[in-house]
């Protein structure tokens, strides 16, 4: 820590080295003495000396050499210490003072006459010392001046935090210690915790909140020396009382392990960098492993293993350090921060709120006896990932005790798919797996993520280890909820509109397993890590394979930002091919966006950000745009043929099959997964008893209608009617044809009066109702009756104007029509409807809303041929009069 | 000596470094920036949304050379920027008085 020096301590003093020159113990004989002195204890480290031993031996070394410069310097003026002392800070006073480190050194004066009296002197002293080899850092007070609370140099009183005496008046030194100091570092207790918080969160983010840097800085980085000695700050401040939350006879031996540890590895950075340089460089790893620094059995280790030595004793310093950061937060919460804790106060189960509760906008603890069960342990973290609630480190450090407890075996230790993919699938994801990992238990779920922990993988561009990316990546993709900068902002509402998030993110977590197995391509490795996980985890094909696929296509997009032209159609189109579907691609942009935002904080540049929405726009267009071009041929998806023919029993021959499929738009197969398409093949064999085949099932959000019939003019209209008439707000449609003319039609539906969830029964009169309406046999106007008037009653919140647009080019057969509008119950009836009346065949329809923005797409016809430019414009203006 | 700089279309920076590698040019800055000159930007929707990208991305190379290699740095940069198309960038060449290596202050093509 750099002491502040007051100006002119060290100004206008009377150079008197020659006279020390005349001294008894000259420079020319101290110099020569002090080196080998410090050779000596540099051979000894070098042969095994412990650290604290060789800190010990410098600290005594400097000790010797202050004492017998002061003694020197006062026996050529003449003088007698008296009114005059020196005490030790920092990390000289606390004896760890390390080959290149500064001498932190206070001068006491009893008087401001004494401070003048003295001042030659002390410049004589500190520049001998300088002479000597000592970096002297020194500040200089008088006892008086000792009272005062210096507002601007908390790291000044820090220091003087770890205060020994030197040498000098001893009875000044007294006074300081137990008549001053007491009572005015009682008073700023509260300032200088405040100040301490700041330094040290100051210190954390400027190193990226992470202990995983691939050269980190064994002194200032998170887990460094210096979050142990912030710690041990921040114990003394806070005057810890024993018994309290305090720290374990483990935990005590678990940090000074990680002293003795970290406290080798500057020593040996001092000696061979020769200067007070503490970074811990590839080359300097690589010598660390080959003598096992601070391991001591002499093994030799690749650099790989010793700094996952490194890295485990760094986290045991960055642990404490934050639990007791959380636990003495000096600060009262702004009125936001109260407020938004507040508000993450989640709602608990019965069952599950006596285990745990939220304190100030944390995650606690209720019953300590239950964390042996791994089910209730899980579901802390899935409420911390769906409420954005996380852990306290006292609860962390409760699990961790749990977890490495042979006397409390644990139950239910199988995490299966359902619940992890409730985490992975939440909202807050990273808040969850964060901690899971430094428990442990992420790789206990996920075994394959064993293999990147603390893995160093050097390379030019990445700033961490291969585990601490991959969670960043996760982390850069919640935090898009409210993008903290530029980049993020187009990428929000992919976000939030995100589809199988849970996908997404075990892609994540496997992207770059392979880098941990001895494969020329870690694609081809983490491809088999996905393996085993699917396997374990019992993923079904569908799940498996788009996991698969993001990452085998993990750089693919990076790539053609970087190496292709994207304002080329071409290329556009040939990355549309590969990817091949539009929810693939909205997963595979935001895992791009989150893989280089990671890599450090300054890869993903605004221009790269750009880019990449560029991409994803121009591929998105592509893909709404070309829908109907890319059509199935049934008689070459030969495995979906079995797996539908195996879900039928073996009844269905391939032919029939075959004929139901042929024609759809590949987008059905993309969109639905082979069970959906082999329960929609069976609606399609009873078309002839039930000319309307309708399923209804709940999902997460709402409810999904899959309706399968023969066309018939305005079906598209009517079924959307019904659904309006229902009082049901469709959020998500999509129409197909095959080429038989079957549709087959899916509405994602919200229920605005819950009449399906409260009344379960009422499902099959909806459906009915749906029956009776398509097949003639019930009018839909009445349905309609008074929904109408309740829907022109509500004031939207927002106002979206309304855009259509019609485009002719991108299909072969279809005229294109885009409708972005205000969404609002009954919507699509109303463009249903106006479609109808003239005469326009929805061919596909893709339906979606972002909010209160409707994003719909209709590949329409009339009489099987493009819409003719006069019925476009009357269509624009019916539709503009129609949703105005 | 002569300080060039060259903007050229992202997708042909690769093909560009490896280009000058090959001739020993290893050195070089390299910018990520945005303009426009003959190519102009176009306007995308994207769900009701216009986005206008009348800065088009492009990477810009700087680097100081001596007088002999500037001619094959020029054509060698021509040969792998091009495409053929609006919007393949352009190369700028200036003199240079003087250059300084700051680690040993050697000066003029020493230094570079």
């Amino acid at each position: 820590m750099r002491i502040a020096a007051r100006p002119g301590l060290l100004q206008g003093s009377r150079p008197l080295t020659k006279n020390m020159q005349e001294s008894p113990t000259p420079l020319s004989v101290l110099g020569p003495q002090a080196d080998a002195e410090r050779q000596k204890i540099r051979q000894e480290f070098e042969a095994g000396t412990s650290a604290r031993d060789t800190l010990h031996a410098i600290c005594e070394l400097a000790d010797h050499h202050v004492r017998q410069i002061f003694g020197e310097v006062l026996r050529v003026q003449n003088r007698e210490p008296e009114g005059l002392c020196l005490l030790a800070l920092g990390g000289y006073g606390r004896r760890m003072l390390f080959p290149y480190s500064d001498l932190d050194i206070l001068f006491l004066f009893g008087s401001e006459r004494t401070e003048q009296e003295f001042r030659p002197l002390i410049s004589e002293f500190a520049r001998t010392l300088w002479d000597l080899g000592f970096r002297v850092s020194s500040a200089g007070r008088t006892l008086e001046e000792s009272k005062r609370i210096e507002e601007d140099n908390a790291e000044f009183h820090l220091a003087l935090l770890d205060r020994r005496f030197l040498v000098g008046d001893a009875a000044l030194f007294e006074k300081l210690d137990e008549k001053v100091l007491p009572g005015s570092e009682r008073q700023a207790r509260a300032f200088m915790l405040g100040q301490l918080h700041r330094l040290t969160r100051d210190r954390l983010t400027r190193y990226g909140n992470t202990i995983f840097h691939l050269e980190p800085n064994v002194k200032d980085s998170p887990g460094g020396m210096r979050d142990y000695q912030a710690t041990t700050w921040l114990r003394r401040l806070a005057e810890e009382k024993k018994g309290i939350r305090n720290i374990t006879a483990a935990e005590e031996e678990l940090c000074a392990s990680a002293v003795d540890f970290l406290s080798a590895t500057r020593c040996f950075l001092h000696y061979s960098n020769g200067r007070n340089d503490n970074t811990l460089t590839y080359e300097l790893q690589e010598a660390a492993a080959e003598r096992a620094l601070g391991i001591g059995d002499g093994v030799k280790r690749t650099p790989a293993e010793w700094m996952r030595q490194y890295f485990r004793h760094a986290r045991t310093l960055n642990r404490h350090l934050l639990r007791y950061l959380e636990q003495r937060a000096p600060v009262p919460l702004t009125l936001r921060q109260r407020l938004r804790n507040a508000a993450r106060v989640a709602k608990y189960d019965v069952p599950l709120s006596k285990y745990f509760h939220v304190r100030d906008g944390l995650l606690e603890i209720s019953d300590l006896s239950a964390l042996s069960d791994r089910a209730i342990t899980y579901s802390f973290f899935a409420e911390c990932a769906r409420t954005g609630t996380p852990l306290s480190r006292e609860a962390e450090r409760c699990l961790g005790y749990v977890l490495i407890h042979p006397e409390l075996p644990p139950k239910n230790t199988e995490m299966g798919w359902e619940m992890l993919r409730e985490i992975l699938g939440s909202d807050y994801p990273g808040l969850a797996l964060r901690p899971m990992q430094r428990l442990g238990l992420l790789a206990e779920v996920l075994p394959e993520f064993a293999l990147i922990d603390s893995l160093v993988v050097r390379d030019f561009y990445h700033r961490y280890t291969v585990d601490e990316h991959t969670l960043r990546t996760i982390e850069h993709l919640q935090e898009l909820a409210d993008p903290p900068d530029e980049r993020g902002a187009h990428f929000t509402q992919l976000w939030k509109t995100a589809e199988r998030r849970d996908l997404l993110i075990l892609a994540l977590l496997l992207h770059d397993v392979g880098k941990g197995m001895p494969v020329e391509n870690h694609v081809t490795g983490s491809l088999a890590a996905l393996d085993s996980a699917a396997k374990r985890l019992k993923l079904s094909s569908e799940e498996r394979g788009e996991i698969q696929a993001l990452i085998e296509h993990h750089l693919d997009m990076s790539a053609t930002v970087q190496r292709r032209d994207i304002f080329d159609p071409a290329t556009v189109a040939g990355f549309a091919e590969s990817v091949t579907n539009q929810e693939r691609l909205q997963r595979l942009c935001l895992l791009t966006y989150a893989d280089i935002h990671a890599v450090n904080p300054e890869a993903l540049t605004p221009w790269k950000a750009e880019m990449l929405w560029q991409l994803f726009v121009a591929t998105s267009n592509y893909f709404s745009r070309t829908l109907d071009r890319d059509r199935l041929r049934a008689h070459d998806e030969v495995s979906l043929l079995g797996r539908i023919q195996a879900s039928a029993g073996g009844r269905a021959s391939t032919e029939e099959i075959e004929r139901f499929l042929e024609g759809f738009p590949r987008r059905y197969l993309a969109m639905h997964s082979a069970e959906q398409i082999a329960t929609h093949f069976g609606m399609y064999r009873k078309l002839s008893e039930e000319p309307v085949g309708t399923q209804v099932a709940a999902t997460r959000h709402g409810f999904v209608l899959t309706l399968l019939t023969a066309d018939r003019p305005a079906l598209f209209a009517t079924i959307s009617g019904v659904l309006a008439g229902w009082g049901m707000n469709i959020n998500k449609a999509d129409a197909f044809s095959n080429g038989a003319g079957i549709i087959l039609d899916t509405f994602y539906f919200t229920d605005l009066h819950r009449t399906l969830e409260l009344n379960p029964s009422e499902i099959a009169r909806f459906r009915k109702s749906l029956e009776d309406v398509l097949g003639g046999k019930a009018a839909l106007e009445p349905l309609l009756k008074g929904r109408e008037s309740a829907r022109r009653a509500r004031t939207p919140k927002v106002t979206v104007p309304t855009h259509i647009n019609f485009d002719d080019s991108s299909s072969a057969h279809c005229t294109l029509l885009e409708i972005v509008t205000q969404d609002h119950p009954g919507l699509l009836y109303e463009i249903g409807s106006v479609l109808a009346r003239l005469g326009c065949n929805i061919e596909v329809a893709l339906i979606d809303t972002e909010g209160h923005k409707a994003i719909d797409v209709f590949y329409l016809t009339a009489q099987g041929k493009k819409l003719a430019a006069q019925k476009q414009e009357l269509l624009r203006e019916v539709l503009q009069g129609t949703l105005s | 000596m002569m300080k060039l700089e060259a903007v050229i279309q992202p997708s042909r920076f690769e093909s560009v470094k490896d280009a000058l590698r090959e001739i020993g040019v290893e050195g070089m800055t390299v910018t990520e920036v945005r303009g426009h000159g003959r190519q102009k930007g176009h306007t995308e929707v994207y769900r009701g949304r216009e986005y206008t990208v009348d800065l088009l991305p492009k990477i810009k190379l700087e680097m100081v050379l001596p007088d002999a290699l500037v001619n094959r740095v020029v054509d060698t940069i021509l040969k792998s920027a091009k495409t053929g198309k609006i919007g393949d960038g352009k190369i700028f060449l200036s003199r240079v008085d003087e250059a300084i290596r700051i680690r040993n202050e050697e000066r003029g093509e020493n230094a570079l």
